[in-house]
């Protein structure tokens, strides 16, 4: 039976990971890294798994993964560099952009300095905790402003986590496309932008495929070297796509059959 | 040329260096947190050169290469010399010898850690230096403590080193244990040891200067590496040569030659 070791924190082991572990419970043999009770040990390690799953974040998380990578062959879905570049915004837009995808302008702006572009969405800076989009919406000298008062709260106070602030220029889109991708297999839906409707799945819709969605999610996967994922876009007045944000760690539940999917995947993945 | 500076504080080293490209017909600007934009502003610069690791200038530094901007030294071994756990690997894969590390969050630190594990010291993940470093001799030092988690590593008891090299002039001090780099240290001969561990590390990586922290265990005699940084402050420098000066020399150098 194929062994997959499951490196995730008690969050998204209760939240997001009940459907897939009852799934891949039937088709291997799953052991648990669970971020809360697992001890590093940098010079005594023994993992016989076949592949591993990450659906995690944390600096713990990151940390052992970078061991299994630096001193096993196992495969790692998603790899190390792929979920810091995926959370890290900033680092994204960059590598984003050098391989040729459309990202909406971005800056990096010490608190209280306007960016470069008139209307716009500050994001926080890593998107890394367990905690939700929470937008406030502004109109100023009639442009469009919108705050994630996540970001305002990590660079204000006695103590600021941040010194700056992520801004990313404003793309008015009349829907928001929602494209997972899990390995080869890529799932499209549409549903009305979160700022205008918080309750993204009350919109949501399974879509037909767009075949410039695709090669745009298989250019950006490539680049940050993600084998699962989900990617939000936008489309602006004149037709064209903006990737304004990549995921590592998607709630693959919003797919029909999305554990299923993904457990197989994982399986014909492991270490032959 | 036009010269931007990557550093957080507008200290003393950091303005001899900025002095120096000046006085050879340069303009070179320093970029503190106060003053620093990343996006297009940025790239009217010939070079930069990265002297803070913190976060956004790392970013500064991935953006500016991904534009075709030299950045010295490169953003990626910064980075690497600012998250511990892979400095950790980048010294085991010269087969330089460190200390032994473990990370978990308290809880499961107390229940897995034996009493001989001890003594152990804390430090940040990604940073470098002495700067929140702390020694637990045993199992009631964690009792006090706040943290989600910590990285630590083995204490290792011994006499500690301050190993410095500017291309091929290397200068090693004597330091008092966990003391920062700008404390007294006692210039000591020479170690080929420690001379061999420096000149390993700065072949791989191709570097023109940095420093080694090492400690040489009492009981044993091994010499460990406990921290390396890309660009030191040189407040121990005890050879002829001006650090400042050398340095930018270097760079000049090390950017013509990219430039080719």
């Amino acid at each position: 039976m194929i062994k997959i070791g499951l490196i995730t924190d008690s969050y998204h082991l209760e939240k997001k990971s009940i459907q897939f572990l009852k799934y891949a419970n039937t088709k291997a043999d799953v052991s648990i890294y669970l971020e809360e009770d697992y001890m590093i040990d940098f010079s005594n390690y023994n993992f016989d798994e076949d592949i591993f799953f990450v659906k995690a974040k944390g600096d713990l998380v990151l940390s052992l993964v970078k061991l299994i990578e630096k001193k096993t062959t196992i495969p790692v879905i998603n790899s190390s560099r792929s979920i810091s570049l995926a959370f890290n915004r900033f680092l994204n837009s960059i590598v984003l952009r050098k391989a040729g995808i459309q990202v909406p302008n971005f800056s990096l702006n010490p608190v209280g300095q306007s960016p470069p572009f008139n209307e716009y969405i500050i994001k926080n800076i890593i998107d890394k905790e367990n905690y939700v989009f929470n937008p406030q919406i502004q109109k100023k000298e009639g442009y469009l402003r919108v705050v994630d008062i996540r970001a305002i709260d990590e660079s204000s106070g006695n103590y600021p986590k941040y010194t700056h602030l992520y801004f990313q220029d404003f793309i008015k889109s009349k829907w928001e496309y929602k494209v997972y991708l899990i390995g080869e297999d890529i799932f499209y839906f549409r549903q009305l932008p979160v700022l205008i409707n918080p309750d993204k799945m009350k919109s949501r819709i399974k879509i037909e495929k767009i075949p410039e969605l695709t090669e745009i999610a298989y250019n950006a996967t490539e680049a940050l070297g993600l084998k699962l994922s989900s990617m939000d876009f936008l489309k602006s007045k004149d037709g064209k796509f903006f990737l304004t944000d990549i995921n590592s760690s998607p709630n693959f539940n919003y797919i029909k059959n999305g554990p299923k999917i993904i457990g197989d995947y994982l399986i014909k993945q492991a270490k032959k | 040329m036009n010269i931007g500076i990557l550093s957080k504080k507008k200290g003393k080293f950091i303005k001899e260096i900025q002095k120096c490209f000046e006085s050879s017909g340069h303009r070179a600007k320093i970029f503190t947190l106060n003053d620093l934009i990343v996006n297009e502003m940025l790239l009217n610069k010939d070079f930069y050169i990265l002297k803070s690791k913190n976060l956004f200038y790392l970013y500064a530094g991935y953006f500016l290469e991904a534009n075709m901007i030299p950045v010295i030294p490169n953003t990626n071994i910064s980075y690497v010399h600012k998250d511990r756990v892979e400095s950790h690997f980048s010294m085991e894969n010269l087969g330089l010898l460190c200390p032994k590390i473990f990370m978990g969050t308290l809880k499961t630190l107390k229940s897995q850690l034996t009493e001989s594990s001890f003594p152990l010291i804390s430090k940040h993940i990604f940073g470098s230096g002495s700067k929140g470093v702390k020694v637990y001799n045993s199992f009631q030092d964690f009792d006090t403590l706040n943290e989600n988690y910590l990285y630590l590593e083995n204490f290792i008891k011994g006499t500690h080193y301050l190993a410095y090299f500017i291309e091929n002039e290397i200068c090693i001090c004597e330091k008092i244990p966990l003391a920062n780099e700008h404390q007294a240290t006692k210039l000591i001969e020479s170690d080929k040891e420690i001379e061999k561990y420096l000149i390993k590390w700065k072949e791989k990586y191709n570097l023109l200067f940095g420093h080694l922290d090492l400690v040489r265990e009492t009981n044993t005699n091994k010499l460990y590496v406990v921290d390396a940084g890309t660009f030191p402050e040189f407040s121990n420098w005890k050879c002829d040569t001006d650090p400042a000066s050398k340095i930018c020399d270097l760079i000049i150098k090390k950017y013509l030659e990219k430039r080719k």
